[in-house]
C-alpha cells in the first residue's frame, strides 16, 4: 500500500467518482500487479535468484522500471488533461469523456509497473521464492504475498466518495507529475550506476 | 476598544490620533517588555540591546498599525525581518557548533536535527501508524542544535494555530518573509498573468509527498524538495541521490524565493508549492477572523486581487464576498481597497459589521504570537551581529 | 446583537486570551500531550533500544535490539552496538561480540580510536554467526552500515545477513 500509494492515489483521483468506477479501476491495477509479480516470480526461480541477489544487474533493472513507470506517469498527467475540457469550467460535476478501455489499459500499465518495480520487501520475496522446488511454487508463493498485500489496498476504494471537479483532477495531475519526478531521478541514478541510498 | 475608535468606512480615513494610537498600542508595549525582559530570560549585555531594539522595533510597528490604520506594510517590515534575520542566527549557531551547514549522520543518529514545523503534516500518517516519528530529532529537548525538541515545535504551532490559523504564514513563519522581502523590491510586476491553476501546487505538493513520506518513512519533503534548506541547513550528500537532493533544493530556491517572487511580486513559493501552505488552510475553516467583501460597496475593481501576495482573491470569490482557503490574513486587500469593500471579520457577525473592531482584535492576538515567536527570531539575529561587530 | 454575532464576539475574546496564555499555558499544554503520546524517533535513526550490556574491563559494550526496516525504506536490518566510554577505550579496540546473548560470539570487530575526536573513524566486522555480514574498512556508508562518534561512544551498525 505504501508503495503503490504514490502512483495510485492521484491516478484514482482522476477517475470517476464514485465506489464502483474506482472498485474496477484498482481491480485493473491490482490485477496487472499481480501480473507484474507471476512474471518476477518465474524469471527469479529460473535463474536461481541470481538476479534478484546480485546487486549489479538488478540496479540496471530497477533503474529501467522507475524510469518507465516516471514517462508513464507524466504521460497519464499530460493526457489527462482533457478530462476536464469545456464541461467542467466553473461547474462541480466532471464528464469523464475517455473510454473505459483505455482508462483500464492505463490502469493495468501502471499496476504492471508498480508490481516490477522491485521496492525492498519485494525483493526479499522474490529471493524467498527463488529458493523454492519449482516454479509452480515460486508463483503461489507470489500468489499468497500478493492476496496479503492486496487487502490493504481495499480503503483505496474510498477515494470514490470524493468529488471530482477541475481542481481535484488538477492536484491529481501535479501530484503525478511530482511523483513521476521522484521516480525519475532514482531510475536515472540507478541506471548510471550510482549509489542510490545510503 | 471604544466603539468611537472606529470612523467611518467610506473614502479615505484620516489617521487616527497619536494619543488614541498609542493607548492601544500599551497592551503591546506591556507585551513585548514581558516577553523580553521576564525573569529568566537572555543575559548578557548583547542579548539585552538585542531585545530592547526587538521590543521597540515590534511595538513602533504596531503604534504605526494602529495610527495609519494599516496593516500589510507595517506587518511586511516585521515578517521580511524575520526571514533576513532567522537564517543569520541560525546559521551562525549551526557554524559554531558543527562547522559546516551540512547536517553529518551522527548528529542524525544521535537526536540532534533541529525540527522545523514544515514536515509536521508529512508526519502525521507514519506515526498514526506506527507511533512513529520519521524525523531525526528528538521528541523531548534534546539539547545541541536540538533545541527545545519536536514537542515543542508541535506545542507551538498547534498553540499559533488555534489562535491565527492560516495567519501563521504572514505572522509567524520564519521563511516567507526572504520572498515578500524580494517581491517588495521592484515597482512593478515584469510578469503580471499568471495561470491560477497554479495555486493549486501547493496541495499537490502536499499530496506527494504525504504519500511518499508514507511510503518511504522518511520526512520526503525535507529529503527531496525544501528549497529552505539553501538558508537553514541540509542532509550532507554522500551518494549520487544526496547530490541531486541538493540541487534540487537550490533550483527551488532560486527559482521560487528569489526569481518568481522578483518578476510576478507574488510569494511564489508560499501560493504556489508549500505544502505546509495548503495544510494550514484547513484551519482557516476554524479561525474565527477572516477577510470578507462587501457586497453592497464593491465595483469590482479587482484592486485586491492584484494586491494579494498569493492569489487569494477570484473573480469568483469576491462575487461570493470571500477571500479563498488560502488567505494568509496579510491585509493587503484590505488596505487597498479604495470603497473600503474588503474588511475584517468575525465569524457569525455580519458584513461589514465592526470591522476596524475585528481588525483590532487580530491584531492583538496576531501580534502578541508576532512578539513572542517571530520575535524572538529577530532578538537572535541581531544578537548574532552584535556578537560580530562587538 | 444576533445570538451568532454574541457567540462570535466571545470567541474573538477567547481567542485574544488565548493568544496570551500561550507562552504561559497552552504551548506547554500541547508540548506535554504530545510527548505523552508515546511516540518514538524511527529506529533507522534512534537505532533502537538497548537490551544489553557487555562490560569489558573499564569500557562496555551496549547492544541494541535489531532494527527492521519499515514500508520501503531501503536500509538493511541492522544491529547497533555502542562502546563507551571513549576516554576508556584502548588505542586499538579488537573485540569479540556475542550480540544475541548465546554465550557463542557473533561478530570479531577491529577500529582503531583516534586521538582527535573528530578524525574519521574505519571498522573490520569478521562474522562468526551468518547472520551478520561483513564489513571491510568500511566508514559511514548507511544507516545500517557504519561506525561513527556520537558524544561519548563509538557506534557500531552492522547489517545482518539473512533477516
Amino acid at each position: 500500500m505504501a508503495a503503490c500509494g504514490p502512483v495510485l492515489v492521484p491516478s484514482l483521483l482522476t477517475e470517476h467518482a464514485g465506489l464502483r468506477p474506482n472498485a474496477r479501476y484498482l481491480s485493473a491495477f491490482l490485477g496487472a500487479r499481480l501480473l507484474g509479480y507471476l512474471l518476477f516470480a518465474a524469471v527469479a526461480w529460473e535463474i536461481g535468484a541470481l538476479a534478484s541477489k546480485l546487486p549489479t544487474p538488478r540496479m540496471p533493472l530497477m533503474g529501467g522500471v522507475d524510469v518507465l513507470l516516471a514517462c508513464m506517469l507524466v504521460w497519464y498527467a499530460y493526457s489527462a488533461r482533457h478530462i476536464c475540457g469545456q464541461a467542467c469550467s466553473g461547474s462541480k460535476l466532471v464528464n469523464i469523456s475517455t473510454s473505459r478501455d483505455r482508462r483500464g489499459g492505463r490502469a493495468a500499465a501502471l499496476g504492471l509497473l508498480t508490481g516490477l518495480s522491485l521496492c525492498p520487501p519485494f525483493v526479499a520475496a522474490g529471493i524467498r521464492a527463488a529458493q523454492l522446488g519449482s516454479v509452480v511454487q515460486a508463483m503461489l508463493f507470489f500468489i499468497f504475498f500478493f492476496v496479503g498485500t492486496s487487502v490493504w489496498f481495499v480503503p483505496f476504494v474510498g477515494l470514490g466518495c470524493i468529488e471530482r471537479n477541475q481542481a481535484v483532477i488538477t492536484v491529481a495531475r501535479m501530484t503525478m507529475a511530482l511523483v513521476a519526478l521522484y521516480y525519475l531521478s532514482l531510475g536515472v541514478a540507478m541506471l548510471m550506476g550510482k549509489k542510490v541510498y545510503g | 476598544m471604544a466603539s468611537n475608535a472606529c470612523m467611518p468606512r467610506m473614502g479615505n480615513e484620516a489617521p487616527r490620533s497619536a494619543g488614541r494610537a498609542l493607548l492601544l498600542t500599551l497592551p503591546i508595549l506591556l507585551w513585548s517588555l514581558l516577553m523580553f525582559f521576564h525573569p529568566g530570560g537572555n543575559t548578557g549585555r548583547l542579548w539585552l540591546i538585542a531585545d530592547g531594539i526587538t521590543a521597540v522595533f515590534m511595538t513602533t510597528l504596531f503604534f504605526m498599525m494602529m495610527r495609519t490604520r494599516r496593516t500589510y506594510r507595517w506587518r511586511r517590515w516585521f515578517f521580511v525581518s524575520v526571514g533576513v534575520l532567522f537564517p543569520i542566527g541560525f546559521i551562525h549557531n549551526v557554524m559554531a557548533m558543527r562547522g559546516t551547514m551540512g547536517i553529518p549522520i551522527e548528529e542524525m543518529i544521535a537526536g540532534r536535527t533541529p525540527f522545523c514545523f514544515m514536515p509536521i503534516p508529512l508526519l502525521i500518517l507514519p506515526a498514526a501508524f506506527t507511533r512513529t516519528i520519521v524525523f531525526p530529532g528528538s521528541i523531548l529537548p534534546g539539547g545541541g542544535m536540538s533545541g527545545s525538541g519536536i514537542a515543542s515545535m508541535v506545542g507551538l504551532w498547534l498553540a499559533i494555530t488555534l489562535v491565527i490559523g492560516k495567519g501563521w504564514c504572514s505572522y509567524a513563519c520564519f521563511f516567507g518573509g526572504i520572498e515578500e522581502g524580494v517581491a517588495a523590491v521592484p515597482k512593478r510586476p515584469t510578469i503580471r498573468k499568471i495561470d491560477p491553476r497554479w495555486r493549486l501546487g501547493p496541495w499537490a505538493v502536499l499530496l506527494a509527498m504525504v504519500l511518499l513520506s508514507l511510503g518511504l518513512f522518511e520526512s520526503a519533503y525535507c529529503m527531496w524538495l525544501c528549497p529552505f534548506k539553501a538558508v537553514s541547513e541540509y542532509v550532507a550528500a554522500r551518494n549520487t541521490v544526496g547530490l541531486i537532493q541538493n540541487g534540487i533544493f537550490m533550483l527551488l530556491f532560486a527559482g521560487l524565493v528569489v526569481v518568481l517572487p522578483f518578476l510576478t511580486k507574488k510569494r511564489t513559493q508560499c501560493s504556489f508549492f508549500c505544502p505546509f501552505g495548503a495544510f494550514q488552510s484547513i484551519f482557516n475553516k476554524t479561525s474565527i477572523f477572516e477577510i470578507k467583501i462587501d457586497q453592497t460597496l464593491c465595483k469590482p475593481c479587482v484592486l485586491c486581487q492584484t494586491a494579494c501576495p498569493t492569489m487569494s482573491l477570484s473573480k469568483e470569490s469576491i462575487a461570493r464576498g470571500e477571500t479563498l482557503m488560502s488567505c494568509m490574513k496579510c491585509g493587503a486587500c484590505v488596505d487597498v481597497c479604495p470603497r473600503k469593500a474588503a474588511v475584517w471579520h468575525i465569524k457569525g457577525t455580519e458584513v461589514p459589521g465592526e470591522p476596524e473592531r475585528a481588525r483590532l482584535m487580530f491584531l492583538y492576538a496576531a501580534w502578541a504570537m508576532a512578539v513572542m515567536f517571530g520575535g524572538s527570531i529577530i532578538a537572535g539575529g541581531i544578537a548574532t551581529i552584535l556578537h560580530f561587530i562587538a | 446583537m444576533k445570538l451568532r454575532a454574541k457567540l462570535g464576539y466571545t470567541a474573538a475574546g477567547l481567542t485574544v486570551i488565548a493568544a496570551m496564555l500561550t507562552p504561559f499555558l497552552l504551548m506547554g499544554l500541547f508540548t506535554n500531550g504530545v510527548a505523552a503520546m508515546g511516540l518514538h524517533v524511527d529506529e533507522m535513526y534512534s537505532g533502537g533500544p538497548k537490551v544489553r550490556t557487555i562490560q569489558n574491563g573499564a569500557y562496555s559494550i551496549d547492544i541494541h535490539r535489531p532494527v527492521f526496516p519499515r514500508m520501503l525504506q531501503s536500509e538493511k536490518p541492522f544491529v547497533q552496538m555502542d562502546w563507551k566510554p571513549v576516554s576508556s577505550l584502548p588505542e586499538h579496540v579488537f573485540d569479540l561480540v556475542d550480540v544475541d546473548g548465546d554465550g557463542k560470539p557473533d561478530i570479531r570487530v577491529s577500529f582503531n580510536v583516534p586521538k582527535d575526536p573528530k578524525a574519521p573513524l574505519r571498522v573490520d566486522v569478521e562474522p562468526l554467526n551468518p547472520h551478520y555480514q561483513a564489513m571491510r574498512n568500511a566508514g559511514k556508508e548507511r544507516f545500517s552500515r557504519l561506525i561513527v562518534r556520537v558524544d561519548n561512544s563509538i557506534l557500531v551498525r552492522v547489517p545482518l545477513a539473512n533477516p
